[in-house]
């Protein structure tokens, strides 16, 4: 197996077990944001009340990797399809993951920034 | 192609809800304008376009996962028309539960 298929291999795996994970994850945000609101979707203070509870910071947490990262794999497996040379693939992989970092930041930043 | 597709606008979505979120950061009134706006009847159905595609998605790439892992190969057509069928009465069932709400 070279090392092109192999990586294609891993992010298969991961994509599938992020894939699996985001069941979960999407359920419960799913009901947690449209269910169990008070009065339909969270004011400002609602918000700033969920985000400080510790199970859920940790749930919105983990549903913002791993939902970041499964989408980004499944962008990386759409621009496999476009054929890409090695050195496309590397470039869009170092722009992908620079994607990732960033989006996780960001929603790192602003949560801790209102829980505070 | 239909998991492709469904995952490309779940991507634009996702980017979308971290570029509103943003709005959490100019305070109460910003937000809960914000919140006023997306609670109307047309936002709603919106949420239930997306609720939809996370359900095709979801459902479908489970049938992927087990087609790549060697399983169903002779129950594809039928585990795909099952993903939608499923995915299209999950989505009527949830989505009529949040207007009535």
């Amino acid at each position: 197996m070279g090392a092109r298929s192999s990586a294609g291999m891993a992010s298969w795996i991961l994509q599938a077990i992020t894939g699996v994970l985001l069941i979960p994850l999407v359920g419960l945000h799913w009901v947690a944001q449209h269910f169990l609101a008070v009065g339909g979707l969270r004011d400002f203070a609602q918000v700033v009340d969920y985000l400080r509870t510790p199970p859920v910071f940790a749930l919105e947490t983990a549903f913002l990797v791993v939902v970041t990262t499964h989408a980004l794999l499944g962008v990386r497996a759409v621009i496999l399809d476009l054929g890409p040379s090695p050195r496309t693939l590397r470039l869009s992989d170092l722009a992908l993951v620079l994607v990732g970092i960033g989006a996780v930041g960001y929603g790192l930043a602003l949560t801790l920034a209102l829980i505070r | 192609m239909l998991h492709r597709l469904t995952g490309l606008a779940l991507v634009l979505y996702l980017s979308l809800h971290l570029a509103v979120l943003s709005r959490l950061r100019a305070g109460p009134g910003a937000w809960d304008s914000f919140v006023h706006l997306v609670s109307t009847p047309l936002f709603l159905s919106l949420d239930v376009l997306l609720l939809g595609a996370v359900l095709l998605h979801g459902l479908n790439g489970l049938r992927l996962t087990l087609l790549g892992l060697g399983q169903g190969g002779g129950w594809q057509r039928k585990l795909f028309w099952m993903s939608l069928g499923i995915g299209l009465g999950l989505t009527c069932l949830v989505g009529s539960a949040m207007f009535l709400r």
